[in-house]
């Protein structure tokens, strides 16, 4: 069963094509790499598909339908590429705001035993803005995750981690994967997609160099690893 | 009320009413009446007290003339230059000389020790309250109500059928609304722009929106900054309200409430028109927040549209009679209509029909405000520069 759907995606900025039919779906439960270089289309398939965007043409569906937060069956979380927090706000009563726009029932508690997990439990009341990039990364990474999502999307999750958290990032990950929950990770580090992923798409200039199963894609590349296939794939304008 | 425009209203409120800033920008205002009142009040005192003269200030006068009474206070036998030296070696402060020639040269001569340019000194004119003082224990009572004035004139205006006029007991209400809509304005409207623009200057965008949809986010955020506005218009009406009911024994406060005249259906207009009219601003300062980056941009959208606000205020003697073609372009006018309905309605220069039909402008106006506030966010929400008209695109 898929539980995203991308159907002969098109999507054009003024006079500038940035996907040109592209067609994806992801697996429920599967950890699904969306790869690419900068600018190749990752991040507005991403957009398109929770309805930032309108798409120039072509159906985008999450669990069979065009994704609505309030009207969606089941819960999707989001790391986007651009992220920040209410900077004056303090740590609890944001984690909780969004809990409840996610329709958690206890936000309070569940926001607790996070905050505990990933060792920021005495830093509850403090406002966002003191906290360190790092402690700022965890709270949004909780927010994410929060309820836990039947899909969840990560935008480059581990840009500007530290080694820890990026540990922290895995282990959620794997923890989320084992409780059923579908990830599409957009990455630039291909020993991550080697490591965790099951399927990946590899985009160029909004169309599909390759798609299906990791061994497969390897397979149709010669053998070659995912670092090499990207650089032969994007090789050409490196020249 | 969907549950999700609750949860964005009841954050917006609470953060907002967290804040100390909140709480200063509040009661500055109130603190400022105050301040006023408290300083008239303490001045009233003083001056029941001694009504001519401070207690720091010594008198001298000479009454060549003879005009005084026998006995009057401040009058010494020395002559004029006498009172001159007095001056001089800082024995008094004002030194008045009356000529024996007053009654046909009608001049009083004033020394003083000149303290720069003076302009706002008012002490030439002591003596002229100390020989009003002084002629009032001469006379009967009759004659020194005559002479001060202290009396009323009951104004009976009429209509021309014969009725009772009331046009300026009548304006009161609804020009004291059209000052709290001002005072909404002032104290909203910087709000209302960073309420929006704060999810983008934060990049907060994308991950709430995955939550929630961009048009429950917009009327959220509305409902609260109109509920915060409230909070603070509240804040600022309440002590007003409470000192004119202290001091409603007070003249000029008595004469003002016995004017005001109840007229429920104005009322109950004149706050429809403010509603509507708030939330039209709200959904203008959405509106534009959505469209711009950051808060600096917004500042240089804003100031137009406030200037349309309160445009007819530069006409106010055009709304005072028969109105012309700019009086009616005001009146339905979305940006002008607010504050050109209430000046009419306050002149008494529109029919409830008319007034009808503006406010009817004005609510259907604020819908579109709100639904371009709602589909401008959505697309904009994730561009974190500030959108470009066509012609300003680079090709």
């Amino acid at each position: 069963m898929n539980i995203v759907e991308v159907k002969n995606l098109k999507m054009r900025f003024g006079d500038k094509t940035v996907i040109s039919d592209l067609n994806f779906d992801v697996k429920k439960g599967e950890i699904f790499g969306l790869l690419g270089a900068n600018g190749c289309g990752k991040t507005t398939t991403i957009r398109v598909l929770l309805g930032f965007y309108e798409p120039t043409a072509g159906e985008l569906l999450i669990d069979g339908k065009k994704y609505n937060p309030e009207n969606s069956k089941i819960l999707v979380g989001y790391l986007p590429e651009e992220r920040g927090l209410y900077r004056k706000e303090n740590v609890i009563d944001t984690m909780i705001y969004f809990g409840e726009l996610k329709g958690l029932e206890n936000p309070r508690e569940w926001s607790m035993k996070y905050l505990e997990r990933v060792g920021l439990l005495d830093k509850f009341n403090e406002k966002i803005e003191k906290l360190s990039g790092g402690q700022q990364q965890k709270i949004q990474l909780g927010i994410t995750i929060m309820g836990n999502p039947k899909l969840l999307i990560l935008d480059e999750p581990t840009k500007g981690f530290d080694p820890m958290n990026r540990r922290l990032l895995m282990e959620i990950i794997e923890e989320l994967h084992k409780k059923g929950t579908a990830i599409i990770m957009i990455t630039h580090y291909m020993d991550e997609v080697e490591k965790l992923c099951d399927r990946a798409l590899l985009l160029k200039d909004g169309v599909a160099r390759a798609y299906g199963k990791i061994t497969d894609i390897k397979k149709e590349f010669g053998g070659k690893s995912l670092d090499q296939i990207f650089v032969e794939v994007y090789g050409g304008e490196n020249e | 009320m969907n549950k999700h425009i609750l949860r964005v209203a009841k954050f917006e409120i609470v953060r907002q009413l967290k804040k100390p800033a909140f709480w200063a920008a509040t009661l500055l205002l109130p603190a400022l009446i105050g301040g006023i009142y408290f300083i008239s009040f303490i001045s009233t005192q003083e001056v029941d007290e001694n009504p001519i003269l401070d207690e720091n200030t010594t008198v001298a006068i000479t009454d060549d003339a003879g005009i005084l009474s026998d006995g009057a206070p401040f009058v010494i036998n020395g002559d004029k230059e006498y009172g001159k030296e007095m001056v001089k070696n800082g024995e008094v402060d004002l030194y008045y000389y009356i000529p024996e020639d007053f009654l046909e040269n009608k001049k009083v001569e004033f020394y003083h020790v000149s303290e720069g340019l003076e302009i706002f000194n008012n002490d030439g004119n002591i003596i002229k309250g100390l020989l009003l003082q002084d002629v009032m224990k001469r006379v009967d009572g009759q004659d020194a109500l005559v002479l001060t004035g202290g009396y009323e004139i009951v104004d009976n205006k009429m209509t021309k059928d014969g009725g009772e006029a009331n046009a300026l007991g009548k304006a009161i209400i609804p020009f004291f609304i059209g000052l709290v809509f001002f005072m909404f304005i002032a104290l909203c409207g910087n709000r209302f722009l960073m309420t929006v623009v704060e999810e983008k200057e934060n990049r907060i965008s994308e991950l709430i929106l995955t939550s929630v949809s961009s048009k429950h986010l917009i009327v959220g955020k509305i409902i609260a900054m109109l509920v915060l506005g409230l909070v603070q218009i509240l804040v600022l009406v309440i002590p007003i309200l409470i000192i004119v009911l202290i001091n409603r024994d007070n003249q000029f406060i008595n004469m003002v409430l016995s004017m005001i005249e109840i007229d429920l259906v104005a009322i109950v207009l004149s706050l429809l028109l403010f509603i509507v009219s708030a939330v039209f601003y709200a959904g203008t300062c959405t509106f534009v927040g959505s469209l711009v980056a950051t808060a600096r941009d917004a500042s240089s959208f804003i100031g137009p549209a406030i200037i349309m606000m309160v445009f007819p205020l530069y006409f106010m003697q055009m709304f005072m009679m028969e109105p012309n073609l700019i009086v009616q372009i005001m009146t339905y006018f979305p940006f002008s209509a607010p504050v050109a309905l209430m000046l009419r309605e306050g002149f008494g220069t529109i029919t409830t029909a008319e007034y009808l039909v503006g406010i009817l402008v004005v609510a259907i106006s604020a819908i579109i405000m709100i639904k371009l506030a709602v589909k401008s966010f959505q697309k904009n929400a994730i561009n974190f520069s500030m959108v470009k008209p066509k012609f300003l695109r680079k090709r």
